[in-house]
């Protein structure tokens, strides 16, 4: 099976600053892989262990940032075997629309390919809705909340968790998925794996041109504050008694 | 005239949607791949699925109402079927939808950014507007419209997903809605077993019990519903204990409208204590006890 495995980098929100305009300030943030999208990234490697002879490729589509030494190795370390990296300031903050159809300029220089794998929603958004528009665009079969999934001649034969259900499914190939996290927890890439990672093929590229824009950012603040007491406690029966007033 | 089109998957998705669609548009109309839905809008349609296909394959039919009865916002309920139509839909338009709403206003659309370490407002950039919404930001009592529900067939794209099982989720036992007090679990347990130190402290408060995000999937220590926060559930209860939960914004915006938030966390720099009203500094395996002791 040839797998691809798209994946959102984004900057680390712990390292997030608040500006005194009340704007947040993303400059200094470290650039990481967005949270579920690890777990897709181990769905691909695990569908491929299973299956003899496959490939995993990540694709993603990015700012400048995007190209960071760190985040590529971390990728690239955690079973996938190429890269295809889009990254320029031109693709920063791009919608779903605009996103799926930079996704699959890179799905075709990737190759043959028989199913792209996506995380569950990206750690900015979390709209849920690339996998379903790069579906929409490619002209193929959809499925989300993939839990399990097992290769079968010329079908993924999947579960998937609803909010009320679970489903089984035959997806005809090729397809797109999005996996829930529950598919799988990421591996903790070792040092030799990340030691390989650097001499696999990394092919980072820029923009053909600004997409245009499906949905314009009028603003990003800082959430109003929710006061509270803050009170630290060292000793056990007063904060016991603390915790009993409040009831 | 303005017209709204609503696409949903269950009965009290559409009564919501319908009932905000209402507040954006002059006129109503329902897709529901779910039950047949009277009484929301000014005119509503069933697309019946049949048992070997999925709901989300509706996009066929979905589109093609679309197309003849048009709209200048779509408003999708927040079910993975729900947002797959529209994802197709938004994909056909050359739209993006923006997706976790809680107010719509001249247009621009708030929602969160990061899990709440951002507000965002965004508005379409093209002619439609697509907009997703989870349950409760509408009234579904206020919903109102025709009680004659129009059928329209399923239609199967080409390379149809064939749905061949399905089986209903054990109902949850967790109340997390109506609780006075919540002791919420996070991945400072260890363990599993450490958990029942939880259950004591509920116990001697009168509390249900919650967790973090990963608790629920990562490992499965606690069915989903039971986890608080952005993507999980948003509880306001008097006193919210929160033990080994490093404070997330993902996970604090759900817990953020209890009156009191009380922390035991042993690393004394952990975001939770900056948004806590009592902290403890401690190893939750000898301050649980001494607490639920001391209580
Ligand atoms: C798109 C998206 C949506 C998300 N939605 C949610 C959501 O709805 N809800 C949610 O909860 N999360 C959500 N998350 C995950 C969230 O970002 C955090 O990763 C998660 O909340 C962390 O859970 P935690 O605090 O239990 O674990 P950690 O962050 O690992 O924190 C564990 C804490 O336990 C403390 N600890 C360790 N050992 C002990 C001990 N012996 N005694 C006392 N303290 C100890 C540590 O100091 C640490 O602070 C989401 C993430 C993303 C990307």
């Amino acid at each position: 099976m040839n797998i691809l495995v798209a994946c959102k980098i984004v900057p680390d929100d712990q390292d997030v600053k608040v500006a005194g305009d009340g704007s947040l300030d993303f400059s200094r943030a470290h650039k990481v892989v967005s949270t579920y999208d690890l777990n897709a990234i181990e769905a691909a490697a695990q569908i491929a262990a299973a299956n003899d002879g496959s490939t995993v490729k990540a694709i993603s589509v990015g700012p400048k940032k995007a190209d960071d030494s760190k985040t590529k190795k971390n990728i690239l370390a955690r079973g996938v075997d190429e890269l295809f990296l889009a990254a320029d300031d031109a693709l920063d903050g791009l919608d779903a629309f605009a996103t799926a159809a930079e996704l699959a300029k890179l799905a075709a220089k990737a190759g043959d390919w028989d199913v792209i794998v996506t995380g569950d929603g990206s750690a900015d958004l979390y709209a849920k809705q690339t996998g379903v528009q790069l579906a929409a665009k490619l002209g193929v079969p959809f499925v989300s909340g993939v839990v399990s999934a097992e290769a079968a001649d010329g079908k993924l034969v999947a579960k998937r968790l609803l909010e009320s259900e679970e489903e089984t499914v035959e997806v005809p190939l090729p397809a797109v998925v999005s996996v829930a996290p529950e598919f799988a927890e990421p591996r903790i890439a070792g040092m030799k794996d990340i030691l390989a990672a650097g001499k696999k093929p990394m092919n980072v590229e820029g923009a053909e041109g600004a997409p245009a824009k499906a949905v314009e950012e009028v603003s990003v603040k800082a959430p109003a504050e929710v006061d509270r007491k803050k009170e630290m406690f060292d000793d056990v029966d007063a904060f016991a008694a603390a915790v009993k007033a409040a009831l | 005239m303005s017209k709204a089109f609503v696409i949903a998957e269950t009965e009290n998705g559409a009564r919501e949607l319908c009932a905000g669609a209402r507040k954006l548009a002059d006129e109503v109309v329902l897709v529901s791949v779910g039950a047949p839905v009277s009484g929301a809008a000014d005119k509503s349609f069933h697309i019946d699925v049949p048992a070997g296909n999925i709901a989300d394959d509706a996009y066929v039919t979905v589109n093609k109402i679309y197309d003849a009865e048009g709209g200048d916002v779509v408003l999708g309920e927040q079910t993975l079927r729900a947002l797959s139509l529209v994802g197709r839909l938004a994909a056909k338009l050359g739209a993006a939808a923006i997706t976790g709403v809680s107010a719509v206003e001249g247009g621009v659309a708030t929602s969160m950014y990061f899990g709440g370490t951002g507000v965002r407002e965004a508005k379409a950039a093209g002619d439609v507007a697509v907009y997703t919404f989870g349950p409760g930001v509408f009234d579904a009592s206020e919903a109102t419209g025709t009680d004659a529900v129009e059928e329209a067939a399923f239609e199967a794209p080409e390379n149809a997903v064939a749905k061949t099982g399905s089986e209903a989720l054990p109902p949850s036992d967790v109340n997390l809605a109506g609780a006075d007090a919540i002791v919420a679990c996070g991945r400072g347990f260890g363990a599993e077993e450490d958990l029942q130190l939880a259950r004591d402290l509920a116990a001697k408060l009168g509390a249900e019990l919650a967790c973090s995000r990963p608790l629920a999937e990562g490992v499965d220590w606690f069915p989903r519903e039971a986890y608080v926060g952005v993507s999980g559930a948003v509880v306001s209860p008097k006193v919210y204990v929160a033990v080994g939960i490093s404070g997330q914004m993902q996970h604090m915006v759900g817990c953020n409208g209890a009156d009191v938030i009380v922390a035991v966390n042993k690393d004394k720099n952990a975001p939770v204590f900056k948004a806590c009203d009592y902290g403890f500094v401690g190893d939750l395996k000898t301050v649980l006890p001494a607490l639920t002791a001391a209580l």
